[in-house]
């Protein structure tokens, strides 16, 4: 069959507005499923006790966006808990790319989500998310304080707004396509 | 989670009578390589009748391409449950599988048509 499914991830820290940006793109409600996992198998899994294991909720937020006939993208949201990397282990094997979400006031919530996407090579864009009022600070300022190398995109955007959260988005696309190897053309 | 699932006590409400590894005979993972939450199932018979409850529910919901993280969501099934539930269900030919999702894209024209449709919304 050629229906095709393709994925791209909103990360950043918790409170980062990932669940607007997803909503304000989706084109149906955003939905959300959950993994139950029990706390022993985070860390060490312990089959005493059974009955006493307490089960943890990780919820995925997503979207979905009707590209043609047979193509659908998904938008997800990485969990909010930082710790369930497995989640996005999952989440990226495949996926186009990720736009990280930035809150200025808060930087050091968006570390973990542009570390996790450098070290796999996965294109990403850092997107400063205006929800919360005016950026006071210069581009430079923000990517010397993120760290990102200098070919990594750091855009603008108020993810409650459809058409900014779509030009991030647009924005991650061309990004992951200027990675591709040279010569990838489709089907010639 | 509004619907707890088996989880070693035998009481309370909307507790199967049937534990669901029982269920997916303890099957503990999918046996389909790349059956990603963002893979997309299609019921291929009508007639679900006969099936277990939970598996009923998934083929009803399946008359159109859906991801298996949808009918996660919209039947309020653990993720990795749907999975292993829609892994036997394509087993029993009762559902036909889309393209995986974990493949990298490496093919310029979809990103190209992604880009167009983002540039329309």
């Amino acid at each position: 069959m050629a229906r095709k499914s393709v994925k791209l991830i909103v990360a950043g820290g918790f409170g980062t507005g990932k669940t607007t940006f997803v909503g304000s793109v989706s084109e149906i409600s955003p939905l959300t499923t959950e993994e139950s996992i029990t706390e022993a198998s985070v860390g060490v899994d312990d089959i005493r006790g059974i009955e006493d294991k307490h089960s943890t909720t990780v919820a995925l937020d997503f979207g979905r966006i009707t590209i043609t006939d047979d193509i659908v993208l998904y938008v997800f949201g990485t969990p909010g808990q930082d710790r369930f990397w497995f989640m996005w282990d999952e989440l990226s094997q495949g996926a186009i790319g990720a736009v990280v979400l930035v809150d200025t006031r808060r930087l050091d919530a968006s570390f973990p989500a542009i570390d996790y996407f450098e070290q796999r090579r996965i294109p990403f864009v850092a997107a400063v998310n205006k929800f919360y009022g005016e950026c006071p600070y210069e581009e430079e300022e923000i990517r010397h304080a993120l760290k990102l190398r200098p070919d990594a995109p750091l855009v603008w955007c108020d993810a409650r707004d459809r058409d900014s959260s779509a030009l991030t988005l647009i924005r991650l696309v061309e990004h992951a396509m200027s990675q591709l190897p040279v010569g990838t053309w489709s089907g010639v | 989670m509004s619907r707890d699932f088996w989880n070693g006590a035998d009481h309370g409400d909307g507790v199967p009578l049937v534990p669901l590894y029982v269920l997916v005979n303890g099957r503990t993972s999918p046996r389909t390589v790349g059956l990603d939450l963002a893979t997309q199932v299609i019921a291929l018979k009508a007639d679900s009748g006969g099936l277990e409850p939970e598996y009923d529910a998934i083929v009803k919901r399946c008359q159109t391409w859906i991801s298996i993280a949808e009918i996660s969501s919209y039947l309020k099934y653990p993720l990795t449950l749907t999975r292993i539930l829609v892994d036997v269900l394509l087993e029993r030919q009762f559902l036909a599988v889309g393209s995986p999702a974990q493949e990298t894209i490496v093919d310029r024209g979809i990103l190209e048509k992604i880009l167009v449709r983002l540039k329309s919304l």
